[in-house]
């Protein structure tokens, strides 16, 4: 037993041992709301780094040879088996370091005037955590997948219905919790449908019959006798993890208004990381239950070509509404689903070009699971401080409104500030962690020409949906951060300098930016650690694509895939910027110019407020036009928020200069 | 040494495209004015107006003036950091820190620090034209981007040094995707380097230059440097892409040959500018509509080979 413990399962299941306990302890911690978030806190970080030191394990050493059964109940074929390899390492290593951080931010953002106490909420946490943690390691795909699956969902659905006080957010939650239930029943069926009668044995080792090993064993059997049967449960697969990761049609019935109604530590959560668990299942299912000796009757291809388009549609479709939107955990919800539609398209390239046997496509293959992983990664870490940074706005001015707002970055300095360094990673900027992931996917979609023409066409339509990302970021963090200050923002800002939030959310929001500087200044870490990953989970088609000549960067700084057909040096790009930034600086002061702080010229109107300022509902609306014009439903224009009286002593009443009637 | 060569022509490049650009704006003005039947600046004017603009008081009036400061200096040293991967005449110095995705990330961050300036800036002057600026550069960076797509899928490599040299038309004669391509760049090419008929986003006459109407001194000296900058990239750009005969020639011909195709492009864009009315924001979305759409097509064609 005791060195049953040094095993990275055993730590992960401590972990998640810990959490369960914490949850039980922090329900007593009832009316003892800040006490309740130190404890959770201090677990959770416990929690992550044994979790982190797991990875780290598994990462320098290997995995383990077959993970550790923990407990096994044969007659039901019901065994508790985890396994952590690269794949798991991956999402673990996420899971903890977002939830790290959100559980910092929590214990300021609960501490509010909310009438219940914090009993409904760390308590729910906790076993969330757990709930992910478990779920991205075990090997049971029937019974502990549905336990973790249960465990996740139940308390995401408390928490989503957290406040009370709203109909709307108890509806969101009623929706999540049947889209959940019914994309666990589908996850389960396909599972059924590809499990043998009775457990297997395996290289000595006896398995449960709905143990990932030994369906995988079975795969290359039942891909010969029945085709048709495994295309199947791979669709069931393909919708039940879909709907988790906000898939088009699924993710628009659910996501949109889920996100948002939860407390926003737990609304980083669920877009930054628990969306991430269904594309783990894609991941998991598609590209590593096949054996690859398997790959000729398997039709990667087509799931490829599938995944690809769906992924298109998911992004493009998932972005454009976020352009509409007016609050702003709604506007980031929506552009989660454009962004897990980036992962999916990248998973789907992956899928297509690993089916043909030529290296360059083996090399594209690869370059393309390292863009979907490291997007999983950036999507995560910029998302959720996206969340704690409309959470730290919506904590300090209690709206979620953009219309009313404007002008923060003056009064909340720091949440500005990170919420740019997110706001221009999402975007795809150069030098930010977006650009760092978006770009292997685009390499493999241009150079997976050979393959299909569909791939550069989707990349193409993926380039354009970063236009429209750049657009809603714009809006977003315009309307927010920059701009003038609105009369909310004016009226809450009137007893005191400052609106910022306190030390301990904006710590957690300063540690999530540096990780979107880090892996965008030295994308090659992250590039490293995925390759270790997928190099450390030697199973299905993974082994084909550690076998392709990978990316041959440690000759040089930047990334340079396939033989130096392309090329991205972040710290070359950074050095010419930074020089040129001397220069323009120098440009300025040379002139001797001086500087004068004046009022904004309105060519002899009034002064601004809030009824001549363009709110965020007016942003494109040209563009809403446009389109609105090509729709069925023509003649409907964005709505215009309602006008609010506004002091008029500032003005002359229009009938003053206005020639008088005869 | 090989460094430092790189670094070498990189800033040759730089300082190159600093002196010209202002030129190719005179030209452009006093051509502008003759077709006008005016008399028309001096071809120096620029530079003079840039060197005035330099002493000129900076008038800040944001809220947000650390946003209104950044901005505008990445502004104009993100589109010098263009200049670097670009092929003037010789081979893109920067070649292998960077290809053709990070070519179209850098134009667009380009848009973004004029969009961030005029967001800071507040005026609801700027904000109008910042969202114009915005849904103009949602239909060009795509119709930008399959240009350069396009080429990478016939030279089947994403590296500048091969993308910017005539890949639309390589492997063999003038491929119909090319020729499309061709086409609906020209018909674009107005609104890339933002002159009239698509210089809407500014717009003096109507919401007095949008974006930076709350800017002066020598912060409108950098917009306006890199302004006119931005019409030397996508003039160079366009030739590198679409009229790449004679860039093989022994250097100073070639390279003279190649500043003297970019000064045949200003030509054309002064031409179309001064004798066209601004369209309206819908109509040019309309305009942008049909031609994107033409560009799928000649996407989906270069897929297929043609």
């Amino acid at each position: 037993m005791p060195d049953l413990f040094h095993t990275p399962e055993a730590r992960v299941l401590a972990a998640m041992l810990l959490c369960l306990i914490g949850a039980g302890v922090t329900v007593a911690l009832d009316r003892r709301r800040r006490l309740a978030g130190w404890f959770s806190f201090g677990l959770v970080a416990l929690a992550s780094a044994l979790v982190l030191s797991a990875v780290v394990e598994v990462l320098r050493v290997g995995p383990g040879q077959h993970g550790v059964t923990f407990f096994a109940l044969p007659p039901m074929g019901f065994a508790l088996r985890l396994y952590v390899d690269g794949l798991s390492a991956v999402f673990l290593a996420l899971i903890s370091v977002v939830a790290l951080c959100a559980t910092f931010h929590a214990i300021d953002y609960m501490v509010r005037d909310v009438p219940e106490g914090s009993g409904r909420f760390y308590p729910h946490l906790l076993v969330f955590i757990a709930a992910m943690f478990g779920l991205v390691s075990t090997t049971d795909m029937m019974w502990f997948f549905f336990i973790f699956w249960q465990m996740m969902t139940l308390t995401g659905w408390a928490m989503i219905r957290y406040d009370r006080r709203d109909a709307a957010h108890q509806r969101a939650a009623s929706r999540f919790l049947w889209m959940m239930q019914f994309a666990c029943a589908v996850t389960m069926l396909g599972a059924a449908m590809l499990a043998g009668d009775e457990a297997v044995v395996v290289a000595d080792r006896a398995l449960m019959r709905f143990d990932f090993d030994a369906v995988s064993h079975q795969m290359p059997i039942l891909l010969a006798r029945q085709p048709g049967w495994v295309g199947l449960a791979l669709l069931l697969f393909l919708v039940g993890f879909g709907v988790k990761l906000g898939m088009w049609p699924f993710g628009q019935v659910w996501l949109p208004d889920a996100h948002p109604a939860a407390p926003s530590p737990v609304s980083a959560m669920l877009s930054g990381v628990m969306l991430k668990t269904g594309v783990y299942g894609l991941m998991r299912y598609f590209l590593w239950l096949v054996p690859a000796e398997a790959l000729d009757r398997y039709p990667a291809g087509g799931w490829g070509l599938a995944m690809t388009l769906l992924g298109t549609i998911t992004l493009f479709s998932g972005t454009w509404k976020a352009l509409r939107q007016e609050q702003t955990k709604r506007l980031l919800a929506y552009s989660s689903i454009g962004q897990v539609g980036y992962i999916l398209m990248a998973l789907g390239l992956c899928l297509t070009l690993v089916k043909d046997p030529t290296p360059a496509s083996r090399t594209l293959a690869a370059v393309a699971l390292i863009g979907a992983l490291f997007h999983t990664l950036n999507h995560g870490v910029f998302k959720s401080l996206l969340f704690l940074d409309a959470g730290s706005v919506l904590h300090a001015t209690g709206t979620q409104d953009m219309n009313r707002l404007g002008g923060l970055l003056r009064f909340m300095p720091w949440t500005g500030f990170t919420a740019l360094i997110a706001s221009m990673a999402i975007a795809g900027v150069p030098l930010l962690s977006g650009f760092a992931s978006k770009w292997p996917m685009f390499v493999a979609g241009i150079g997976g020409r050979q393959a299909s023409v569909l791939l550069p066409v989707c990349t193409v339509i993926a380039i354009l949906t970063s236009a429209l990302t750049l657009a809603l970021m714009i809006k977003f963090y315009g309307a927010v951060f920059l701009t003038r200050a609105s009369d909310l923002v004016t009226a809450r800002a009137a007893g005191s300098p400052t609106l910022e939030v306190g030390w301990k959310m904006r710590a957690a929001q300063a540690s999530l930016a540096g990780l979107c500087v880090t892996a965008g200044l030295v994308p090659l870490l992250g590039v490293r650690f995925i390759e270790r990953a997928v190099t450390a989970s030697p199973q299905g088609l993974a082994t084909l694509l550690t076998a392709a000549p990978g990316l041959n960067g440690t000759a040089n700084p930047g990334l340079l895939p396939i033989s130096g057909a392309a090329a991205y040096a972040p710290a070359v790009v950074l050095a010419f910027v930074a020089i040129l930034l001397g220069f323009t600086t120098l440009l300025t002061r040379l002139g001797g110019s001086r500087r004068r702080i004046a009022a904004p010229w309105l060519c002899g109107y009034t002064l601004g407020n809030d009824s001549n300022r363009l709110a965020a509902a007016h942003y494109y609306s040209e563009l809403h036009r446009a389109v609105a014009r090509l729709s069925p439903t023509a003649g409907r224009l964005p709505a215009i928020p309602p006008r609010r009286p506004t002091p008029t002593t500032e003005t002359a009443p229009a009938s003053a200069w206005l020639p008088e009637k005869n | 040494m090989e460094t430092l060569t790189v670094i070498l022509r990189a800033l040759a490049n730089v300082v190159v495209v600093l002196l010209l650009a202002p030129l190719f704006e005179g030209v452009l003005r006093r051509v502008t004015a003759r077709i006008q039947s005016r008399q028309g600046p001096p071809l120096l004017q620029p530079y003079y107006d840039l060197l005035k603009l330099l002493g000129k008081e900076d008038i800040e009036s944001g809220e947000s003036p650390w946003m209104q400061r950044f901005a505008v200096h990445l502004a104009l040293a993100s589109v010098l950091t263009v200049v670097c991967l670009l092929p003037l005449g010789a081979p893109s110095p920067l070649n292998a820190a960077g290809d053709m995705i990070l070519l179209i990330y850098l134009l667009t961050l380009a848009g973004i620090c004029t969009l961030l300036a005029g967001l800071a800036a507040g005026s609801t002057y700027s904000l109008i034209g910042i969202s114009r600026e915005m849904i103009t550069m949602m239909a060009l960076e795509p119709l930008f981007a399959i240009t350069l797509v396009i080429g990478a899928l016939n030279v089947n490599s994403l590296r500048l040094d091969q993308v910017l040299d005539g890949s639309v038309y390589a492997g063999g004669g003038f491929p119909l995707s090319g020729l499309i391509m061709l086409a609906v760049m020209l018909l674009s090419f107005q609104a890339f380097v933002q002159r009239v008929p698509f210089d809407i986003a500014e717009a003096e006459t109507e919401i007095m230059e949008g974006p930076l109407i709350e800017y002066s001194g020598p912060k409108l000296a950098l917009f306006k440097y890199a302004q006119m900058i931005k019409l030397v990239i996508y003039s160079s750009l366009f030739v590198a892409l679409f009229i790449p005969w004679g860039s093989a020639l022994v250097f100073p011909f070639g390279w003279l040959w190649f500043w003297v195709k970019v000064l045949g492009l200003v030509l054309l864009v002064t031409v179309v500018a001064a004798t066209h009315a601004r369209y309206r924001i819908d109509q040019a979305l309309n305009y942008y509509g049909g031609l994107l759409g033409v560009a799928f097509v000649a996407l989906i064609l270069a897929g297929f080979g043609y």
